[in-house]
């Protein structure tokens, strides 16, 4: 069961304003719904596993600057600073 | 019973580059906006490129620390939206898959005090915003992305802490360790970072956040006690909360809630496999590790015979260690010991000094042995050393050019005592009367010869010649 | 010009001398020209592309060495960052993100001379099935305009389809570029996780997403494999494939090989057409000297629910960074707060964009994370456990790329769980890191079943073995375009 709430909830976390919010709780809800077969899968015992990599294949420590001049190439740029709206 | 925690950030300032791409490690000297990359910058399609250095680093701290390393290490998403985190999650280390982080518990020593550390863990620093604007309506802000990616290692402990005084001690430990290590220069701005949790009497846990520097940590931490011991006496429950330390009115704050952002989903970062670190990587490791403080102070205790103080301050200061590991001989080791910890100390008390010292170990030798031997005085070994540091050039040279020879020979310094005692003739009424105050005599000797002349014979020769 | 020449065809051609790269690449941007508008397979054309293909034949005149594409006509699917090009994901947040870079796979076909046509359409985001959810409008399917092409890489499928050009690069994060190619009747590959790198590919589901080719025929697959694979330090989750060459011996045949039937991937809800198709396929393997039987990989069931908790959790976390704040689109941050300013500027999202990421803050919130999130990674485990063991027993697996006929565009586009259980036979093999193929096997009523083929991890050189000799089995008709 997702509520409206929790739904208003989300989006707040997620940082998307959902305006329609029927639509999307009836479609988010059924989808919600879906996953419940989860439960019939009997997994409880399974671990999450991952590759694994040595520590001799990673970068190494060296300074290699980026060539071109990348925030001019950005949005919201003027002067030298990335602009974002203020903080609360 | 009051109960303080830390969470110390630490940039690994000594690296190259920065722990997901290879921008600066150190941006300090950067315009801004100009130590950057399409990786930092969290562009579209670009994956992470771990620093194999910031691992070792890392382990090494966790080694120091005593802390348990695991053979693997995974990384994990911390998502939250904040305009300084260039996607908006930051790549962290958590344990929730068994012991996952660089380091798990270990513990160091706070004089008689043992600190447990809870984990040790690697993570990449946001960059940096400054807000512009007065008036509430034209407020912006201006987001610099040099700094974001700079390995963190987070240093974690257990709330350990009983006053704020021991936390001070604890962060000066720990900043002469991670300097020793050669992993990070504390001393740099935002090096070193940390927040505090405060409780008291056994009640809710209170978190600070946003202390800017170690002075301010102490405050904030005194102030936080006090408040809570206020509210306790008036028997009014202390929330369990996150405050905000005000820089500008010294006081704790109330975080604006923001229970929205709590949840931040962690999970596994798709982009970097798990890395194996290995047994015979972190063998490697400790042999490499640089000698510990408290092993060089031990052994400068037991082989040199130098001082526990001296012996402190020697070893807890990377730059004097190395200066004396390098300059000394048996013989003259605890007259160097001497030498850094009083006449050199204020000739080389900032980094800039220190960067600027042409002062070679070997001409630091030299000089400890031309005091022992009594070519020089104290005097004339202090002005050479200034001289030394100052122009790199060696000793004898500098001993010509100064002409700071010590003045033994017997002649002339004997027409130098009978200038002094017929100048000052109620000084050396004095002196017949009250042997203690002939060192009056022996210091205008001492100005007249520019520090040059033998003590001993200069005191006897007086003696001599007052009857 | 003929333009329905696979790419090993094109090169020897132009090795010839028989044709240039010049007049080929021209006719195919006539040819473009010509279908797109009713197709709309692409976002972008390249205006220079003939003029790059001209430079190619300079240096084959001159005697140069010249990359092993020889000029080649290419399309990409606009998740893949091209430098100094547009890469629009096709969704409005993106509309004016020009790529400061080049993906790793672009930088190795420029390297080998390749000129890419155009930038193809695709779902939003690379979440979809059907191409329907462009924010650019949908691509069709050239056997039937009316119809879905299939997706998310549909405008990759319906260029290579409808000879927009030679091949094409898609990306696969639960069957993204099978299913479109099964739609299309082209062939379509996913590599095992790892052989391709992923730098530059605009992430979807990064732990279980690869790119992957769209060709006339397997051999193309592999020529584009051997220029694709390997190792590469901008990814660290690349893997050493040994520098195989994937052509060579790709004719060996499947005698003796054994081949398990996914009873899973035939269930219920398979249509009558694509159910007697794969029984021809079986028959046709056996023919060719394999042993096929029926096996069962349980955890089959549960894929698709873990399937899209895991790519909804990956998507709501790897599409956080579009906050229109460095790229996007034109709306100015003065007069906003940032909470707000996000909130209104991430509404240009389309409505599955959005869906997605409600779920993928949902299912791995500390409330609820254990329920869904954790168990489906449990379910991962769980089936590739399954999946080593089938390959204990078996060399491939084969099942129907998708288990029903292409659509008509508009037919399922609100009915989300419809959509899901499409993808029922495809992301098993996202989910395990498999390599799979879907192989054109049949044309039904004018709509294409493709035919899909699975081997063991870094067994890639193996699959396209049995996906070749699969295909010489195949006669079908052409593209009605």
């Amino acid at each position: 069961m997702v509520t409206e709430e929790e739904i208003e909830q989300v989006s707040k976390l997620m940082k998307i304003d959902v305006h329609d919010h029927k639509e999307f709780v009836e479609k988010v809800h059924d989808m919600i719904n879906f996953f419940d077969i989860l439960d019939s899968a009997g997994v409880e015992d399974e671990e999450v596993t991952m590759s694994d990599l040595p520590l001799s294949s990673l970068r190494e420590d060296k300074h290699i600057p980026f060539e071109d001049k990348l925030i001019e190439k950005l949005n919201n740029y003027k002067g030298s600073f990335v602009r974002a709206p203020k903080m609360v | 019973m009051t109960k303080i925690g830390l969470e110390i950030h630490c940039q690994l300032t000594k690296l190259e580059s920065k722990l997901f791409c290879s921008c600066k490690a150190n941006y300090r000297e950067n315009e801004p906006n100009t130590n950057v990359c399409p990786i930092c910058m969290g562009l579209p399609g670009t994956l992470p490129r771990l620093n194999q250095k910031a691992i070792e680093k890392a382990t090494l701290i966790a080694m120091a620390l005593n802390c348990s390393t695991p053979e693997k290490i995974a990384f994990f998403r911390k998502n939250y939206f904040y305009p300084d985190l260039p996607k908006n999650f930051q790549i962290t280390q958590l344990n929730i898959y068994g012991d996952t982080s660089v380091g798990g518990t270990g513990s160091i020593m706070v004089g008689d005090k043992k600190i447990r550390i809870t984990r040790i863990q690697l993570e990449e620093d946001p960059g940096r915003l400054i807000y512009e604007g007065s008036s509430s309506k034209n407020q912006i802000t201006l987001v610099d992305y040099n700094r974001a990616g700079t390995p963190l290692v987070e240093i974690v402990t257990e709330p350990d802490f009983e006053n704020p005084k021991e936390v001070r001690e604890f962060l000066n430990i720990l900043s002469d360790l991670l300097e020793n290590l050669d992993v990070s220069d504390p001393s740099l701005d935002g090096a070193m970072r940390a927040d505090a949790n405060v409780s008291i009497e056994g009640g809710n846990k209170v978190e600070i956040k946003n202390i800017n520097s170690f002075h301010d940590l102490e405050k904030a931490v005194h102030f936080e006690i006090t408040r809570q011991q206020s509210l306790f006496a008036r028997e009014i429950s202390i929330a369990q909360e996150t405050r905000h330390w005000d820089d500008k009115r010294k006081i704790t704050i109330s975080s604006r809630s923001k229970e929205e952002d709590l949840d931040y989903r962690y999970f596994l970062e798709g982009d970097i496999p798990w890395i194996k670190i290995g047994k015979d990587i972190q063998e490697k490791l400790k042999l490499e590790m640089p000698e510990s403080i408290s092993s060089k102070k031990e052994r400068y205790v037991t082989k040199y015979g130098i001082s526990n103080q001296v012996a402190d301050v020697l070893s807890s200061d990377k730059f004097y260690s190395n200066l004396f590991d390098k300059s000394h001989t048996d013989k003259n080791a605890k007259e160097i010991a001497n030498i850094i910890t009083t006449d050199l100390m204020g000739l080389v008390d900032t980094t800039a000094k220190r960067e600027n010292s042409k002062l070679q170990p070997s001409y630091l030798s030299d000089l400890a042995d031309a005091i022992q031997s009594g070519k020089l005085t104290r005097t004339s070994a202090k002005n050479a050393l200034y001289e030394i540091v100052k122009t790199g050039k060696e000793l004898s040279q500098i001993i010509s050019e100064l002409d700071l020879g010590n003045v033994s020979d017997q002649d002339e310094l004997l027409k130098i005592v009978k200038q002094v005692i017929s100048e000052e003739p109620q000084a050396v009424e004095q002196a017949r009367s009250n042997p203690q105050t002939i060192n009056f005599l022996v210091g205008k000797v001492m100005q007249k010869t520019k520090g040059k002349a033998d003590p001993q014979l200069t005191l006897d020769l007086l003696k001599q010649n007052i009857e | 010009m003929n333009l329905k020449i696979s790419a090993l065809e094109f090169v020897d051609e132009v090795k010839n001398g028989n044709i240039s790269a010049e007049d080929f690449v021209s006719a195919t941007i006539d040819r473009i020209k010509d279908v797109d508008e009713k197709l709309h397979a692409f976002l972008q054309v390249n205006s220079k592309a003939v003029e790059q293909a001209r430079e190619v034949d300079k240096k084959i005149k001159s005697g140069e060495k010249v990359g092993g594409c020889f000029g080649m006509p290419i399309s990409i699917k606009d998740n893949i960052c091209i430098k100094h090009s547009k890469t629009t994901c096709a969704s409005k947040m993106l509309e004016n993100f020009v790529a400061p870079y080049d993906a790793t796979v672009i930088s190795k076909l420029k390297q080998q001379d390749a000129i890419f046509v155009g930038k193809a359409n695709l779902d939003e985001f690379a979440m979809g099935l059907t191409t329907e959810f462009s924010a650019y409008g949908p691509s069709r399917n050239p056997w039937n305009t009316d119809y879905v092409p299939g997706g998310s890489s549909g405008g990759s499928a319906v260029s290579v389809s409808a000879f927009e050009c030679i091949a094409s690069l898609g990306s696969d994060t639960g069957g993204s570029v099978r299913n479109p190619a099964s739609f299309c009747s082209t062939v379509g590959y996913k590599p095992t996780y790892g052989l391709i790198s992923r730098y530059g590919l605009i992430s979807y589901a990064n732990s279980i997403e690869q790119i992957g080719p769209i060709t006339r025929t397997v051999k193309d697959t592999a020529f584009l494999l051997n220029i694709l694979a390997g190792l590469d330090p901008n990814d660290n989750t690349t893997i050493d494939n040994g520098k195989k060459d994937y052509l060579s011996g790709i004719d060996s045949g499947i005698e003796g090989k054994k081949i398990g039937i996914i009873q899973e991937m035939m269930g219920d809800g398979i249509d009558s057409s694509v159910l007697s198709a794969t029984n021809d396929a079986i028959s046709k393997l056996e023919g060719l000297g394999a042993v096929c039987e029926e096996t069962s990989i349980d955890m089959v069931k549960y894929s698709v629910a873990s399937y899209y908790t895991i790519a909804a959790t990956e998507a709501g976390s790897n599409l956080a960074r579009y906050d229109n704040l460095r790229y996007g689109y034109d709306f100015p941050v003065e007069g906003f707060e940032f909470n707000s300013y996000i909130s209104k500027a991430r509404t240009k999202f389309g409505p599955e964009v959005i869906r997605r990421m409600i779920l993928g803050g949902f299912v791995p919130s500390s409330g609820h994370a254990g329920k869904y999130f954790l168990k489906a990674l449990k379910v991962k485990s769980k089936l590739t456990k399954e999946v080593t063991e089938a390959f204990k027993k078996y060399d491939y697996l084969v099942a129907p790329t998708v288990p029903i006929l292409p659509f008509k565009i508009g037919e399922k586009i609100d009915d989300p769980i419809a959509l899901f259980l499409v993808d029922i036979n495809t992301v098993m093999s996202n989910l395990t890191g498999i390599p799979s193929i879907s192989v054109p096997y049949a044309i039904s009523n004018g709509l294409p079943i493709g035919m899909q083929l699975l081997s063991k991890q870094n067994e890639d050189k193996s699959l396209l073995k049995a996906a070749h000799a699969l295909e010489t089995t195949v006669k079908l008709p052409e593209v009605p375009i």
